[in-house]
């Protein structure tokens, strides 16, 4: 009967709007409504990830990442090492920007040098910082001289984007955002795009990969979760991506809808402050008192023992994650895979306190956001009644990212949770910002704001670093990552899951381990 | 009339000084902006250059004076996030807003005076019962929760209308409007009047209110008495006489509408300057921040000055205290 009386409803709508809303999606199309979009249409502008998801679109990096953030050939076919500083890329022949000219050495020259120039506050340096020259060897040969050995360069340059030479070193913002100088060898051509807006893209078909099932893509930013799912099951878009813990159950169950699950990069992690004096000092009894508890690894492990991960999983984010035993998946290039799960039990964490001298527990504040990731509110809340359990009294106070990042950067927490996602797929990249005594000469640190120093985890990090033979590389970073796990430098508690939903049978799709949508890994369903 | 207006305009920018003092002193108080914005992966070194960059090494007074400077020679700066102009990226979703707020606007008064002169009119009556009920559900329902009803039952449900975006725009006189075509509405109807609900219930009440107290005023008897027709006297006495404090609040909602009709547009995901704003305020974006807020209190100084030349054409007493 509702099936019926819809019918009817649409029968009216269609008589009374005429065949404009009808007509709107056509099986060549894919509307996707995303949560976050770019900053700008120049690719050089920003790390944001929204940013990169997008533009991967109309512009194509020289070294490409697979679904599980593996290296794998983009406008380069291949790199290799010719000495301790220097790297060798070929860049693949044949492929042509958007406006018909063809791609060569000076392109990716003249990419890697733009970036200082141009980019903004999220800056694309990160990926650069460790280029000192570039040098076009031949029309396809590219020599980059790094200031050190430098076995992480291909990881860096997964984010490389390659724009055309063409658009000289004076194109900003204005002139990409307009699609000016919008020119890429993506799978898709820029159309259009404003600040927020949709951003539209037309097939490319001199595209140098696989041809494009999709005649036109539109990205719809859509922030808001309810707005965003109120799309899909209108029918305005054809996926969405961040699907809310919430609504998953629902989803499940509608026969209109596919859903897609998959695990993300993102861990939250408990960070004890372990510096001589606290911000603001512990309490016990009430009582402020001098020391740190939190230097006591006692202390830490017995914080670690007491969080209850199944039960975070199960029941605060509604079953979407997995217990986390590291700072990033296993499988990741220097990940452990000899670190045990960690156990959850409360009286040996009463027992580890009394040791350390806190029968009675201590009272401090905690810290964490309430809107970067699913779930980091009701986390770090549960968290501090886990610990409860224990006999710790942790005040869980969840604040705007806003507030929250100054403040942690500055220093004023003694405990805090962030999460972290490892973006390039390897260690060094975590463990060298989290785990690695702060130094800024070395540039190593730079996230490590609670002053864990172990003098044994920076040499393996330092030596790992620098080390081109990847098996070598790979077993220290991998002893790095067991030492400062043990040592509980951060206390990983969950790994995030995220869900899309579409369409019932409209397109396979592959989630991705760092969640980006990309139309171009989207198939249509056979019909 | 010219030392009016004068006097308006100097207080407007004591308003607009104070104003950004304020957004000032508020982002500094929060954090360096900078922390919020930059990468996590960033080394110090990068840190350091931009916010030297950005000058936010420099003393706070410091900043605040290049800033106004810059803003007393019309350039209201670049967008940290954007590195656009500030103007340009406000008033390309200027348009937007203005657009859904006037709707709903319209829909508040055409719906709210005429069904509040019936409530006052008729006070018994069953329909004035009802038409009173609705207006309070109009003001005491959470916006954000009857536009997603809205979505459920019109575009998930129904399938009538689309659940948010802005459809197809076209250029009239260089500014996009949806209003041009039938799609173009089919996109604002639904937003327009989630907006307008709590205008809606404001107006009934104010008109409604008015009403009784007018019509048991001697002049309506007198018109009355008269002999002039009943459409006669609710539709010049009681209108004219209603139509002050009617006037008050319609100007103060339309300005509050048009900067605050964030809630909607996040609902709708209308590209309005509301959502601007608060995804500014949530990167610290100062320059947009503050640019915002300096047009909103331009916004109400100038729906303020209008409503008093409207005073007067209202209300004879009003012009001779005026002009003596």
């Amino acid at each position: 009967m509702k099936l019926v009386m819809k019918q009817g409803a649409k029968l009216v709508a269609a008589l009374v709007l005429g065949s404009a809303l009808a007509g709107g999606v056509s099986a060549q199309t894919l509307t996707i409504g995303v949560r976050a979009g770019p900053d700008s249409m120049d690719p050089h502008w920003s790390t944001l990830g929204g940013q990169a998801e997008a533009l991967r679109h109309v512009f194509d990096t020289i070294v490409m990442a697979d679904d599980k953030l593996q290296l794998k050939p983009g406008l380069a076919v291949s790199w290799k090492s010719v000495d301790p500083t220097t790297w060798e890329f070929k860049i693949r022949q044949g492929v042509k920007f958007h406006d018909g000219s063809e791609l060569t050495a000076e392109d990716v020259k003249f990419s890697i040098d733009r970036i200082p120039v141009v980019t903004g506050p999220m800056s694309m340096t990160i990926y650069t910082k460790q280029v000192k020259d570039t040098k076009v060897i031949d029309k396809y040969t590219l020599h980059v001289t790094t200031k050190a050995p430098a076995p992480t360069l291909p990881n860096d340059f997964i984010r490389l984007f390659v724009v055309s030479k063409s658009v000289g070193m004076e194109a900003r913002n204005e002139q990409f955002n307009s699609g000016k100088a919008a020119i890429g060898t993506g799978p898709y051509k820029f159309v259009s795009w404003s600040p927020k807006g949709d951003m539209v893209m037309d097939r490319f078909d001199g595209y140098w990969g696989e041809k494009q099932p999709w005649q036109k893509v539109i990205r719809k930013e859509i922030p808001s979760d309810p707005a965003r799912m109120a799309a899909l099951k209108s029918g305005q878009v054809d996926l969405v991506n961040y699907v809310p813990a919430t609504d998953y159950a629902s989803m499940q169950k509608d026969r209109a809808l596919d859903t897609f699950i998959a695990d993300t990069i993102y861990i939250l992690n408990v960070v004890p402050n372990v510096k001589e004096t606290l911000p603001k000092p512990a309490k016990v009894d009430g009582k402020d008192i001098a020391a740190n508890p939190l230097r006591d690894a006692k202390v830490r492990e017995a914080m670690d023992l007491a969080i209850d991960r199944k039960t975070l999983v199960r029941v605060v984010l509604e079953g979407l994650g997995r217990p986390a035993n590291q700072l990033m998946p296993a499988n990741f290039f220097g990940g452990s895979k000899s670190l045990p799960e960690r156990p959850f039990d409360v009286a040996k964490a009463k027992q580890l306190l009394t040791e350390a001298g806190y029968p009675k527990g201590f009272e401090m504040d905690f810290y964490c956001t309430n809107n970067r990731l699913p779930g980091d509110s009701a986390v770090c809340e549960a968290l501090s009644q886990m610990w409860a359990r224990a006999g710790l009294k942790i005040n869980a106070n969840a604040l705007n990212g806003t507030v929250f990042f100054p403040a942690q950067q500055k220093g004023d927490y003694g405990l805090w949770m962030s999460g972290w996602g490892t973006l390039t797929g390897e260690a060094s990249y975590t463990y060298g910002s989290l785990a690695h005594t702060a130094d800024a000469t070395k540039g190593l640190g730079a996230f490590n704001k609670q002053g864990y120093s172990n003098a044994e985890v920076d040499r393996l990090l330092e030596e790992g670093s620098a080390a081109m033979d990847d098996t070598k590389r790979r077993g220290l970073f991998e002893k790095a990552s067991e030492l400062s796990m043990t040592d509980r430098a951060l206390i990983p508690t969950v790994q995030l899951q995220t869900i899309w939903a579409a369409k019932k049978g409209m397109m396979t799709f592959a989630p991705r381990v760092d969640q980006e949508t990309l139309a171009y890994e989207i198939k249509p369903t056979k019909k | 009339m010219t030392g009016f207006f004068i006097q308006r305009l100097l207080q407007a920018l004591a308003v607009v000084a104070a104003m950004s003092v304020i957004v000032f002193v508020g982002v500094y108080a929060i954090g360096n902006p900078i922390d919020v914005m930059i990468d996590p992966a960033s080394s110090q070194a990068l840190r350091t250059a931009l916010i030297k960059r950005y000058g936010f090494d420099r003393p706070l007074f410091e900043q605040y004076f290049i800033f106004m400077g810059n803003v007393f020679r019309g350039d209201l700066g670049e967008s940290f996030i954007y590195r656009l102009p500030v103007t340009s990226l406000i008033f390309t979703r200027l348009p937007a807003t203005l657009e859904l707020a006037v709707c709903a606007m319209l829909i508040a008064t055409c719906l709210g005076i005429p069904l509040g002169l019936w409530a006052g009119y008729k006070p018994d009556a069953i329909s004035s019962k009802f038409i009173m009920g609705l207006s309070v559900l109009g003001f005491s329902v959470p916006t954000f929760w009857v536009g997603l009803l809205l979505i459920m039952a019109f575009a998930v449900e129904l399938g009538w209308l689309p659940s948010g975006g802005r459809g197809p725009v076209s250029d009239v006189l260089g500014i996009k409007l949806s209003i041009t075509s039938l799609e173009g509405w089919s996109y604002l109807i639904l937003p327009a009047f989630n907006l307008a609900l709590f205008k809606l219930g404001l107006l009934i009440r104010l008109a409604r209110a008015g009403t009784v107290e007018v019509m048991s005023s001697d002049y309506v008897r007198f018109a009355r008495a008269q002999g002039l027709s009943e459409a006669k006297v609710v539709g010049l006495h009681v209108l004219k006489n209603i139509s002050i404090p009617i006037v008050t609040v319609f100007g103060l909602e339309f300005g509050s509408t048009l900067a605050f009709a964030v809630v909607t547009e996040t609902v709708f995901n209308w590209p309005g300057m509301g959502k601007l704003i608060i995804d500014s305020i949530t990167v610290l974006d100062r320059p947009v921040m503050v640019a915002y807020l300096i047009l909103v209190v331009l916004l109400f100084v100038v729906i303020n000055f209008i409503i008093d030349l409207v005073y007067g054409q209202l209300d004879p007493r009003i012009r001779v205290r005026a002009a003596s």
